[in-house]
């Protein structure tokens, strides 16, 4: 009973000190700027204040950055896992030539470093005028995250009981009719849990943003907040604490309620071993 | 008239001929079962029959059209899964309505006649019910329900009873087999189980390695095995095969082996001195009682009979059966006699033909020898 | 292409598969064929970013390269940092692992609470380290003054080793979840049977780990390490945002020499080739990764 406690104790202690970075993050957003400088530190505020979320929403571009992560993501995802859908039933239960030597491509360009294709992608986008515009990082992020989505529809479709879209066929449904009466309510499961990795990989990425927007206007919160940090005369934590912890808002809620998705992307996303 | 034809039929998935050139014609109204050991090509022909797999060569024809290019849901054919294939999301109601509903059938005739197949699969209480809340027994009469509530011309069943216990098997088969008979349609069924086959086809097709070893009634493939293949894959026990040779005295056959002389009448022109297989059925084998000694190695008793195992020499073993009230002891030695006149000679190989005179030709032959 | 021997409504079914693919055929061969091809070509010009005039140096860019100390010190850091951050996180995941599939407390929270890291963006992990860090008002100074490892504070990114040690300690710590979830994924699918079994054959629990668990594990783990050593290596995002390379290019990788080259330097083409080679070291650890993959496949 007692070595049971005291591996509790243990593993929560390990937890915690893992946790502790953002529990940090937590703390320091609704500390009261005089409080930050206190030595030694308060572990938990003395004063809460909520001062510095007010103070990004109403005097910083903070709005404007979440407003076009949320578009920029939430249009990858959609043209993502529109597409992916499609190809991943093409690839799993389609026969023609080239199909092995495309699951092949898919393969290797999940692997693929973003830094090869970003100069020449960079030049093409400025060459057709698309810099500085979110519509330019939906199409680079279809760079990563097509190949994502394609890898972890291509396992979810395979998992599919192949008998179900025989047994449509033979009912009378043609190969379009039994991929939206059986396999699409099949596949939801994994539709869900590709869009919302979908989505989590585009709110996150920096570098394409960081390339091809440098203006206010269309810059998404990755780069948008890190510019708070390098443009500012002196950094103000608190302020940038606050924004991280905005910014994670999405990554809670579906932490919150949709975990077990998230958990089922990576059992399809090539670890199974 | 053939409601289902085969002609030449070929299929190959790269380098491995699955099916070759299978000929087989099913006649209106009939059950037939594709029977075979796994990989043999059983399924694989079904499913080219249902059009989920295309024959690399060769002509398949249901009614009078020929089917070919002909997309699944359009050959008038239904058919159910060895999985059983129920759709996970729908309940059983909407699972027996999906082909009406694919067929334009509207809605209201669409509730009569499911619940009118329902009925005679007592799965009225069951409609509203996901298909995992159901047992594996209520799964399948679902199945059959999906597969028979649009009266298809063919029906088609994937070894639709090897996912059910023992005792539901023997009450499923009986109920096909009544099934059968109430709609009158053609069934193809693919088994493993030669107990299945036996017991509710009308002709049973056996396959090996991609070839239609004989397509017979099941007595005539119990009597009358095309090949050694056929005799040893049908009955249980199987039938007691020796390897041995043939060879002509003074116009008779005689075969030899170890141990063993058994002058046998009535082969066929093809006959040839040389190896060959003697097969004997276990009821062919007399215990207690013949020219040859045995010890007796093994007593299996099912209660109704004994199965017997006895060691003529090292190399030949028999199995035979005593009614159930009759008992050996192990180790004893009998007396063994085999039947001559029932027996199988095999020519030479795995599967070598049986070179015995059908039955047809044997009566002439001996009415011959009476005039 | 539908094949020869099909028939035609295999063939019909072969073109419906076809035009179902041709979206993503397209979106590749445009954003990803496309652009790798010409980062080859590219690799080939010398090119100024601003005005993107180019003229035709064949492979006078590689030999560059391969003769300059700059990218063989990237190199270097880039196999520092893939081999110290991979190994922290096999070692620490799989221990966490282990942790978490026994019984403890609130187990699924502790379980959110790891994989929490993993997840958020690498500019917020960033932003949260450099505040843990900083040198004045970071909590990591203050607390390891308390616990008497240091005598004054230090500087984490700014120094070397420091620099190093942080970027792959920060590394380490974002990335040690898939670690976790995968290893105990697995941990799950391993019959109880064989603990009971080894027990009986009174083996004690250190032995259980290394004569069940870890035999059990070697698959997925050979698959993690590959993967996320692919992953590791071309990271980009952490370092530039801790440290952008420095103090000088002590903690400069691969990704970061590209990125400056590319955008920094301006010189195209020498990026472009930088991003040749090291996607040509990379290659080895892909095609390791896809011949698994494959094999498992079929």
């Amino acid at each position: 009973m007692i070595r049971r406690i005291l591996f509790n104790l243990m593993a929560w202690g390990i937890v915690l000190a893992v946790a502790f970075p953002l529990f940090w993050m937590l703390v320091t957003s609704v500390k009261p700027q005089f409080e930050l400088f206190r030595r030694p530190p308060t572990m938990l505020p003395e004063t809460v204040t909520f001062e510095h979320y007010w103070r990004l929403i109403s005097q910083t571009n903070f709005l404007t950055y979440f407003r076009n992560s949320v578009v920029l993501s939430l249009s990858t995802t959609f043209v993502v896992v529109g597409i992916a859908t499609l190809g991943a039933y093409s690839l799993v239960r389609f026969r023609y030539r080239g199909r092995e030597s495309l699951a092949f491509l898919v393969l290797f360009t999940y692997l693929l470093p973003s830094v090869v294709l970003i100069i020449p992608l960079y030049l093409m986008l400025v060459s057709l005028g698309l810099s500085n515009t979110i519509f330019s990082l939906v199409i680079a992020y279809t760079t990563f995250a097509l190949p994502y989505a394609l890898w972890l529809l291509r396992s979810f479709m395979a998992g599919i009981p192949e008998d179900l879209e025989s047994a449509a066929l033979v009912d009378g449904a043609s190969r379009l009719g039994a991929f939206k009466d059986v396999i699409l309510p099949q596949l939801l499961p994994g539709i869900i849990s590709t869009a919302l990795f979908t989505f989590i990989l585009s709110w996150n990425e920096y570098l394409y943003a960081l390339v091809l927007v440098n203006s206010d206007s269309a810059r998404p919160l990755t780069t948008g907040v890190m510019n708070m940090l390098i443009s500012s005369f002196n950094i103000e934590w608190s302020l940038l604490m606050a924004a991280s912890v905005m910014m994670s808002v999405p990554l809670i809620i579906v932490f919150a309620f949709l975990q077990s998705y998230l958990t089922r992307g990576f059992g399809a996303g090539g670890v199974k071993g | 008239m053939a409601d289902v034809l085969f002609s030449n039929v070929r299929k190959a998935f790269g380098s491995f001929v699955a099916v070759d050139d299978l000929n087989l014609s099913i006649e209106q109204g009939e059950f037939v079962s594709l029977l075979g050991p796994s990989g043999c090509g059983k399924t694989t022909t079904l499913r080219m029959l249902a059009g989920l797999e295309f024959p690399t060569s060769g002509e398949i024809r249901i009614g009078d059209r020929v089917v070919n290019d002909v997309e699944p849901g359009k050959r008038d054919i239904a058919m159910v899964f060895q999985s059983y294939a129920l759709y996970p999301h729908m309940t059983v109601g909407k699972n027996i309505a999906y082909p009406l509903k694919k067929r334009g059938v509207p809605r209201a005739e669409r509730e009569q006649m499911v619940a009118k197949a329902a009925e005679m699969l007592q799965l009225t209480p069951l409609l509203d019910r996901k298909p995992r809340q159901l047992s594996g027994g209520q799964q399948q009469r679902v199945a059959l329900g999906r597969a028979l509530v649009r009266d298809p011309k063919v029906f088609l069943l994937d070894e639709p009873l090897s996912n059910l216990d023992a005792k539901l098997r023997g009450y499923m088969r009986a109920e096909l087999v009544e099934l059968h008979a109430r709609l009158g349609r053609t069934m193809v069924y693919v088994t493993h189980d030669q107990l299945e086959a036996m017991t509710m086809s009308d002709r049973i097709a056996i396959m090996l390695d991609g070839k239609l070893q004989q397509f017979a009634p099941p007595q005539e493939v119990y009597r009358a095995p095309a090949n050694r293949f056929v005799a040893g894959f049908i009955g249980t026990p199987s039938m007691n095969l020796m390897d041995g040779a043939l060879r002509q005295e003074g116009g008779v056959w005689v075969f030899e082996a170890p141990g063993l002389s058994l002058t046998v009448d009535a082969l066929s022109d093809a006959a040839q001195a040389g190896p060959a297989a003697l097969g004997a059925r276990p009821e062919h084998v007399t215990l207690g009682a013949g020219p040859l000694r045995g010890v007796v190695q093994v007593v299996e008793q099912t209660g109704h009979e004994n199965i017997v195992t006895v060691r003529l020499t090292d190399e030949i073993r028999l199995i035979g059966r005593l009614p159930g009230t009759q008992h050996l002891r192990m180790g004893e030695t009998i007396a063994v006699g085999i039947d001559a006149q029932a027996c199988h000679i095999f020519g030479p190989g795995a599967s070598g033909t049986r070179l015995n005179l059908d039955e047809l030709a044997m009566s002439e032959r001996r009415a011959q020898a009476a005039r | 292409m539908p094949l020869p021997t099909q028939t035609a409504l295999e063939r019909q079914y072969s073109l419906l598969g076809l035009m179902l693919i041709a979206p993503t055929v397209m979106v590749f061969c445009a954003v990803i064929v496309y652009p790798l091809i010409s980062a080859i070509y590219l690799s080939l010009f010398q090119i100024y970013t601003p005005t993107l005039q180019g003229s035709w140096v064949g492979l006078d860019n590689y030999k560059v390269l391969l003769a300059k100390g700059e990218f063989w010190t990237s190199l270097k850091n880039n196999l520092i940092w893939t081999v110290g951050t991979l190994t922290l996180q096999i070692v620490f995941g799989v221990l966490m692992a282990l942790v978490l599939h026994q019984n403890i407390w609130f187990r699924s929270l502790a379980r959110s609470l790891i994989l929490f890291p993993y997840f958020i963006s690498t500019v917020v992990a960033v932003l949260v380290w450099r505040w843990l860090f900083n040198d004045l008002y970071g909590i990591m100074n203050h607390l390891m003054m308390m616990a008497g490892l240091i005598d004054f504070p230090i500087d984490y990114l700014g120094s070397m080793p420091n620099a190093m040690i942080s970027v792959i300690l920060v590394g380490a710590w974002k990335y040690f979840p898939f670690v976790v979830i995968a290893v105990l994924a697995r941990l799950q699918t391993i019959p109880d049977a064989l603990y009971e079994a080894a027990r009986i054959d009174g083996a004690g629990p250190i032995a259980r780990f290394f004569d069940v668990t870890l035999p059990q594990l070697r698959d997925v783990l050979v698959v993690i390490i590959m993967l996320r050593a692919i992953w590791d290596f071309k990271e980009f995002d952490l370092i530039f945002l801790l440290t952008g390379g420095g103090p000088v290019i002590a903690t400069q990788t691969l990704p970061l020499l590209v990125y400056k080259e590319a955008f920094a330097l301006n010189q195209m083409g020498m990026a472009a080739a930088y991003a040749v080679v090291m996607m040509a070291i990379m290659l080895v650890f892909m095609i390791v990764y896809i011949r698994r993959t494959r094999d498992k496949d079929a």
